[in-house]
């Protein structure tokens, strides 16, 4: 922990709260994965748990309070470990290839398109996601599809 | 009349006047260079604009990205705040439990809506 301007009023060393988790919130789990697996399950995770997703962000828009949606909540992590189980046990290799690409590439999903084919197309057998980006034309190939293209690790340009 | 012959140089003694300017052509037509320029503009335009077409569609897939994974973020940042909330609130009632009539963790404002703390960590003090 370094140093915080604007605290000095709270010389703690520990910038740790020990109070344990209240008793309805005691028993849910964390998800416990790193932005990068995040990042490349994300749109998965989008289609699998989007039920869950929706409820609790029209909870959120009814009321900000975090009392308020702890069991939405709830739900969105248990449909999230999940999924992110079952991605491991099915697309194990595929999902490290991938989230170990956009660990060394800055998160950017266009420099793991090689990396990213394989993963869509093992997410899309084993459990009918397609990768679906909303708002995008619909008359055009997809951004993450595309042969010729211009950022990313492209090979030829033109 | 008397019949004279003016005195001018007969056939070959002067040359003629060449009053015209008389330089090699040198390269293309302006006609061509600007059809040339065109072209180049154009196709440097075209794939300028697809490029700022595909420049589009990553930042709609990044940010898409990331909105899947809002509700899961929020949360598990909301539980992590509900119970820090709560650990504030049971500091407070342990102090302020000689005064009567005190709620701890009411709200400060006059207003139902739910307002985030000012202070966003209230510690525990250091034994």
């Amino acid at each position: 922990m370094g140093y915080f301007p604007g605290y000095d009023h709270l010389p703690h060393k520990e910038w740790v709260d020990s109070t344990p988790p209240p008793d309805n919130v005691k028993d849910v789990p964390e998800v416990g994965a790193t932005s990068a697996v995040l990042t490349s399950a994300s749109f998965a995770l989008g289609a699998h748990c989007q039920k869950y997703n929706d409820d609790f962000m029209a909870c959120k828009s009814e009321n900000d309070d975090p009392a308020h949606c702890l069991q939405e909540g709830a739900r969105v992590t248990r449909c999230s470990i999940d999924l992110m189980t079952k991605l491991r046990e099915k697309c194990r290799t595929e999902l490290t290839k991938h989230w170990n690409c956009l660990e060394l590439n800055n998160h950017e999903l266009f420099y793991c398109r090689q990396e990213e084919a394989p993963l869509n197309q093992c997410i899309f057998q084993n459990f009918g996601y397609k990768k679906e980006i909303p708002g995008a034309p619909k008359d055009e190939v997809p951004v993450f599809e595309k042969k010729s293209r211009y950022f990313g690790n492209a090979r030829y340009t033109f | 009349m008397t019949s004279f012959v003016q005195d001018v140089g007969g056939e070959g003694k002067y040359p003629t006047i060449r009053y015209q300017r008389y330089l090699p052509r040198k390269g293309p037509s302006g006609a061509v260079l600007f059809a040339g320029l065109l072209s180049v503009i154009g196709f440097g335009m075209y794939h300028h604009i697809q490029s700022r077409k595909e420049l589009r569609e990553l930042r709609r897939e990044r940010i898409w990205s990331r909105l899947h994974l809002v509700p899961l973020l929020q949360a598990e940042l909301d539980r992590d705040i509900y119970r820090r909330e709560q650990g504030m609130k049971a500091r407070e009632a342990e102090i302020m439990k000689d005064v009567p009539g005190w709620q701890p963790g009411k709200s400060v404002y006059h207003t139902d809506r739910y307002i985030r703390p000012m202070v966003p960590l209230v510690l525990p003090e250091e034994d």
